[in-house]
């Protein structure tokens, strides 16, 4: 018996076959029953997120289980052949496969750690529902490992990958922890909200909402969970918080040097840091020279996430070295040659395997 | 007197200094705990050196400049191995190891040109060990204090610039270093009081210029912490200040 990995990624298939084609998380239960009855598959895990649909399985006939599971996959998701082509990968390919997944190489964001949650769910579902058995338990656990090994040491996750995350990351090289962060939003638009959102995300305390339209400012204040004040009275505000995101469309700096320079003075020794997201700049470029004050602006942003991309691209074969190495000296444990007493269709844990291990959430 | 522990102190903490900057610029992370193991061992020889002058004198070994110097990063070291970890200050051992190693080389160049040899006590007074050890120890803290400072105006600069190297993301955030400036003056600062006060329960007062030195450096480190907390002054400045602090104190290393 071998195994195997069948499926689409967002780099073999567009988000219009993704959607298409991904299960619901409620129905994977019975998808994956369904699976199990096929002649040819003995194990199987559903693997489906946003960037990815596969099933990994285990058979004795990989290419019977694979042109199978094909049809299943086209008949059950109404797609038209030729429509959807998958990739498979067999025995060592497969795992290899799953393994640099696990350890965010193979996603859309190089090195983010989403995937490794998300496969420790999609493995713990299909081993409740008994459609794993020794090879699956070997293999998932194994990739946990690596995933693990991968990320702590080497530097796959470090640097930004986007303007979002970037001001986020600097943030966090300021002030350590945001979770005593006051954030204060001028503007409201898509930009200003997604930054507030990441800055939330990672533990901010507090968001102030101005916008010229007082209206929009307290639906995104309410959005967020925030307060909004009137943009004659942002000014007023400025010694409440720490970090300042600002996206407005004026055609001229809304935030000036010596308004900072004053409100500095007040805040005793505390630190300010300002993200300027406009374009025409809301934030005078002077402000970066006042002590205790940074200043980011988009195009420095853009630039810090696109060497994060270049740092992480560069450290995909620094991930497979060490995931080479890790293997010259274990293997792939799934598969080895493991003694099979009988194999059973029939529901009953009668592989020839022992319960597999406990999904371990670290 | 055979300086050997010492030179294999100072060629570990070298070799750590080299080790960390390669594993700055390397592709893969470094073992975690990599600096904290060379700083135990580099620790464990500075102690044996110590040790021996000790024994040699019967006494304290800060009986020459050699002795002193090695004593404060000795003390360095125990600050940065007690604090750098709780205060997140991890990296500190790129800044501290090259400022321990040139405090070793100059003690042994010291040692080999003019080792004054054993100067045993007439009377062994425990109160001068105490005031000796004490202060030494606040010279570590404040050490490590200048060490923070110089920390700052690097992330300071990096973030000013958008500078972001493996050197950026390996740094602790700002205001950690602000806070862990501060703490680290608190103990010294409490330690050299605890030092100062133990001066005068000494058998023999030390002199003028002991007292003057030992002084000035209390009042300089009690008017920085005095500004931080009155005036907040910006981090900038502050570690500059902190950096100059230090500089100062180590100079009146040659009155004491």
């Amino acid at each position: 018996m071998s195994i195997f990995c069948l499926g689409v990624n967002h780099k073999t298939a567009p988000v219009e076959i993704r959607e298409r084609l991904a299960f619901a998380e409620h129905s994977i239960p019975e998808h994956l029953k369904e699976i199990r009855e096929l002649v040819h598959v003995n194990e199987a895990v559903v693997l489906s997120t946003c960037n990815r649909v596969e099933i990994y399985g285990g058979a004795e006939a990989i290419a019977d289980a694979v042109a199978e599971l094909t049809e299943y996959m086209v008949s059950h998701f109404a797609v038209e052949p030729g429509e959807v082509e998958f990739y498979h990968h067999e025995s060592e390919a497969a795992a290899h496969h799953l393994f640099e997944v696990a350890s965010g190489l193979d996603s859309m964001v190089l090195g983010e750690t989403e995937i490794f949650g998300q496969i420790k769910k999609a493995y713990a579902l299909a081993q409740s529902n008994g459609a794993t058995a020794r090879r699956m338990n070997k293999l998932f656990q194994q990739s946990f490992s690596i995933g693990k090994l991968v990320r702590t040491s080497t530097r796959i996750q470090q640097g930004s990958t986007s303007v979002g995350s970037a001001a986020v990351d600097l943030a966090e090289r300021i002030f350590g922890d945001l979770k005593e962060c006051r954030v204060m939003v001028i503007g409201a638009g898509e930009m200003s909200r997604t930054t507030a959102q990441s800055l939330l995300s990672r533990g901010a305390h507090s968001i102030i909402v101005s916008n010229r339209n007082f209206d929009k400012a307290e639906e995104l204040a309410t959005e967020l969970k925030g307060k909004a004040v009137r943009f004659d009275d942002w000014e007023n505000c400025l010694d409440e918080v720490d970090i300042i995101v600002s996206s407005t469309s004026a055609p001229h700096a809304v935030v000036k040097k010596d308004t900072i320079e004053r409100v500095m003075s007040k805040r005793r020794g505390h630190t300010l840091y300002l993200i300027d997201i406009a374009v025409p700049r809301d934030i005078e470029a002077g402000v970066n020279d006042i002590e205790n004050v940074y200043l980011s602006n988009i195009d420095q942003l853009l630039q810090i996430a696109k060497d994060g991309q270049d740092r992480r691209h560069r450290q995909i074969e620094v991930c497979r070295g060490v995931i080479a190495e890790f293997l010259s000296e274990k293997g792939i444990e799934a598969l080895a040659e493991i003694p099979e007493r009988r194999k059973s269709k029939s529901g009953d844990d009668t592989l020839s395997d022992p319960p597999g291990n406990p999904v371990t959430h670290s | 007197m055979n300086e050997q522990n010492l030179i294999i102190a100072t060629v570990i903490f070298l070799g750590g200094f080299i080790l960390a900057v390669v594993a700055l610029r390397s592709e893969k992370k470094p073992p975690a705990g990599l600096n904290i193991v060379i700083a135990i061992a580099g620790l464990v020889f500075q102690s044996l050196f110590l040790r021996e002058r000790g024994e040699l004198h019967g006494r304290c070994p800060i009986t020459n400049g050699a002795e002193v110097l090695v004593f404060v990063s000795w003390s360095l070291v125990i600050m940065y191995l007690a604090l750098g970890r709780a205060f997140r200050l991890s990296l500190l051992g790129v800044f501290t190891m090259p400022i321990v190693f040139l405090f070793h080389v100059i003690a042994i160049v010291y040692l080999s040109i003019a080792d004054p040899g054993a100067r045993p006590p007439d009377v062994l007074d425990p109160w001068l060990e105490m005031h000796a050890a004490m202060s030494l120890l606040a010279y570590g803290a404040f050490g490590l204090c200048g060490v923070a400072g110089a920390m700052y105006l690097v992330q300071d600069r990096q973030l000013k610039t958008h500078h972001t190297g493996s050197l950026f993301y390996s740094m602790p955030p700002i205001k950690y270093l602000i806070d862990a400036m501060i703490r680290l003056l608190s103990i010294g600062m409490l330690l050299l009081t605890i030092g100062i006060v133990a001066a005068f329960f000494m058998r023999e007062l030390p002199t003028a210029l002991h007292f003057a030195a030992s002084g000035a450096v209390w009042v300089l480190y009690a008017v920085l912490l005095g500004i931080y907390f009155v005036k907040r002054p910006s981090p900038k400045r502050f570690s500059v200040l902190v950096i100059g602090a230090f500089c100062f104190a180590l100079l009146t290393l040659g009155a004491l």
